[in-house]
């Protein structure tokens, strides 16, 4: 079973058309890929979908942007991974 | 139809919150100036309108899901396909489902048909925001009333 990281990253590269290897766990998916807000709603979708669950991507702007966490808390894709990961370890608790 | 106004649908026949899907109806109008440049002699509905139209029909069940709370936005358009022309004077029957609730955004699925037969769909994005203006929230409110929005649907 792949990992919570490579699930993503072939999201990326399919939904965003980047190259696969060129995304790493480091990479800060609006600095270094350059994905834009409205790739990421379709990203969203796609990761919403594939892990039965719902990002709570408002939720993590309005954090950013009263400068209570920082953009790379979320968007490096390790940190995206893990915080995907807690989303789905709190639905399958709430199950 | 008030093409003038953007205004694509004319009446809500079904919403079904708990179902998440919508039915409306929308009169193609006999003549308009559209007609006379796509195509003269071969007039039909442009393909981007009845995109709208699908559009709006997703966005009337959005408020519905939100009620009120969230205006819909279009984002993203996929799959739009065209599968048959819609002339002047007839009427369209359209049906819009939610696919999925995201934070801040929903994608919806949408047909148009006439009659029995189909004449377009269309996978659709939307970004959901609050109301950026006051005065939009009341010219919703407007609409909803016009075209037979059922505010009874949205009580618990």
């Amino acid at each position: 079973m792949s990992s919570t990281f490579d699930q993503i990253a072939t999201i990326i590269a399919e939904t965003c058309d980047i190259p696969r290897d060129t995304i790493t766990p480091e990479s800060h998916a609006i600095d270094d890929l350059g994905i834009d807000s409205l790739d990421f709603l379709d990203i969203a979708f796609a990761i919403d979908k594939a892990f039965g669950i719902k990002m709570p991507l408002e939720k993590w702007t309005q954090e950013v942007n009263d400068g209570k966490a920082t953009t790379e808390q979320y968007f490096v894709l390790k940190n995206l991974a893990a915080r995907i990961d807690e989303l789905v370890a709190a639905k399958s608790a709430g199950a | 139809m008030q093409l003038d106004y953007f205004r694509l649908i004319d009446r809500i026949v079904e919403l079904d919150l708990e179902a998440r899907t919508i039915v409306v109806e929308a009169q193609v109008p006999q003549a308009h100036t559209i007609f006379e440049g796509h195509f003269p002699g071969f007039p039909i509905m442009p393909g981007v309108l009845l995109t709208e139209a699908m559009a709006q029909s997703s966005g009337w069940l959005l408020l519905g899901v939100t009620r009120f709370e969230r205006m819909p936005f279009l984002a993203m358009v996929k799959e739009a396909k065209m599968r048959g022309f819609v002339s002047p004077g007839q009427l369209l029957t359209i049906e819009a489902k939610i696919e999925h609730e995201g934070s801040g955004f929903a994608v919806t699925s949408a047909k148009a048909r006439v009659g029995k037969e189909l004449k377009c769909s269309a996978d659709l994005t939307f970004r959901q925001i609050p109301f950026p203006d006051p005065s939009l929230r009341v010219h919703m409110d407007a609409v909803a009333n016009a075209i037979g929005f059922p505010l009874q649907a949205m009580t618990p």
